[in-house]
This record gives structure tokens, sequence and C-alpha cells, in this order.
């Protein structure tokens, strides 16, 4: 199946001259309004202290990458070997790509919230374990996809290795309940009502809402991106 | 007493922000390296395959 998509309508129209994204700015004015509402409107819980309020951070960028970057990959990897349509290869490679910097920031604030917490950066806990294997997966379709010049063969062969990661996630996300582990269990996203008092449920449900903007602007920019580049090499072959 | 361990959020907050914001400005720079490379290629119609 091919796509005949205009340059001019799929690269430009929503996309400023020198290449920003308002979607983009959006989103990371959203996250700053988080910021701010963490640090100065949100008290800090009473036995974690100030250092509890990383889980803003850490735990919308997990959803994010974990439950719509990597799910979208290994679905739309799963209907590119099915339908063969290189949009969908398109969107499965800006989904990895944007999922593996939400992921480094779930890597990054994780151990900067166990120090002060567990007393320990880092414990091979399954949820930890999993995730950082997630990470090095998602590395290894990236620098796979950049190995690999024949569009058709780079496309199937990453979209196996993205349908093969995206069984972690079932995984990553029992974890907790299958495996005994010392990563806390869901507080807000789980069966009975939320472990939070409002005002910090205001500010942990915000951040969601602002961590899925920006990663729409980023899928966003990154998948014209994607499109722009082969159609560039397209032409440049037909020359 | 609350325990005072402000530097750790301070810390995941600037990294992640470093991280985010570092990433957007990558997709822009490499979007307007391509958005370059177009200008410089003579017109002519058509998208990807």
């Amino acid at each position: 199946m091919s796509s005949t998509l205009s340059r001019d309508t799929t690269v430009n129209a929503p996309t400023l001259s020198n290449g920003t994204d308002w979607l983009i700015i959006a989103g990371l004015a959203s996250v700053a309004a988080v910021y701010v509402r963490a640090f100065l409107f949100t008290p800090p819980e009473a036995t974690q202290g100030p250092a509890q309020r990383i889980l803003y951070v850490h735990a919308p960028s997990a959803f994010v990458a974990l439950y719509l970057a990597f799910a979208l990959m290994a679905l739309t990897s799963a209907l590119y070997l099915w339908l063969k349509d290189e949009k969908l290869d398109r969107v499965a490679e800006s989904a990895a790509e944007v999922g593996l910097a939400y992921t480094s920031v779930v890597l990054v604030t994780g151990p900067l919230w166990g120090k002060p917490i567990w007393g320990a950066w880092w414990t091979w806990d399954a949820r930890l374990t999993l995730t950082l294997f997630l990470w090095f997966i998602i590395v290894g379709y990236l620098v796979l996809r950049g190995a690999i010049d024949e569009r058709g063969m780079r496309a199937r062969y990453s979209a196996v290795l993205a349908l093969l990661a995206g069984f972690l996630i079932p995984f990553i996300h029992l974890s907790v309940y299958l495996f005994r582990t010392m990563h806390p269990m869901p507080i807000v996203l789980k069966p009975s009502a939320p472990s939070m008092p409002g005002v910090m449920l205001v500010t942990f449900t915000s951040a969601f809402f602002a961590f899925t903007l920006l990663f729409a602007g980023l899928l966003r920019a990154r998948y014209r991106m994607a499109t722009l580049r082969d159609s560039l090499a397209d032409r440049e072959n037909d020359r | 007493m609350i325990p005072d361990n402000g530097g750790f959020a301070t810390a995941a907050y600037i990294a992640a922000a470093v991280i985010y914001v570092g990433y957007a400005l990558s997709v822009r720079a490499r979007m307007r390296r391509l958005l370059a490379r177009r200008r410089e290629m003579p017109e002519q119609s058509g998208g990807p395959r």
C-alpha cells in the first residue's frame, strides 16, 4: 500500500518555517506549569519529604512510555507486517524514539527517588530491571533501523523486533504483582480509589495530561520528520 | 519531621527538563536540516511512497 501525501500538507502546514511545532511548545508549557504547581502549590508528603514530588514526573513519563509510545510502536509494527503501509512503519519508528526519551527520564528520575527513600540508587528489582531491558531493546531497535538502508527490509526487521519488545509491556505492568518487589504499587491507576490527597491528585492528574500532550507534539514532529526524510530520499532516487 | 531531601527532587526535575527539551531541540534541528535540503533540491511534485 502506498501513500501519496503532498509534502506541503504533510510537512509544512502546522509546522513553522523554522521546523518548530506549536504542539511541542504547548506540551513543554504544560509541563512547565506542572513543575510550578508541584513545587509551589503542592505540599510535600509527610514521610517521604520533598523527594515524593519526583512522582509527578516519574509516573506520568512511565505511563506515556509504556502504555502510549511502546504500545503504539508494537501495534503499528504488527499492522505494518500485515498491511505493508510505510506510514505505519514511520509511526512505529517515531513512537519508539519518543518513547526512548520518556523511558530515559524514568530511568534517571527513579534512582533519584530511590536514593533518599530506599537508601540505594538502584536495585535489581523486577520492574526496574525489565524497564532497563526494554530501554536497551529500543536502543537496539533504533540502531538496527540506522544500519539497514533498504527501506522495506528495514521496516520488516524492525517491526518484528518492535513486536517482540511489546511483549515486555504486560510483564512490566504486572511485575509489581507477579514478583516480590521494592517498587511501590499503583496509587492512582488501580481498581480502588486513589491513595492520595486531593491537592496531590490534581497535580498528579495534570502531569499525566501535560506529559501526554508533550508526547503528542513530539510524536507528530518526529513523524513529519520521517515523512520528509523518506520523501527526499524518493526524490533523490528518482533523479 | 519531614526529611530534608529536596535536592533530589530538584535534580530529577532538572534532568527531566534537560532530556525533554534536548530531545525536542534535536527533532527541530533534524527537521530544519531536512527542510534546508529540500530547498536545495529542484522542484518536483509527489510525496513519500
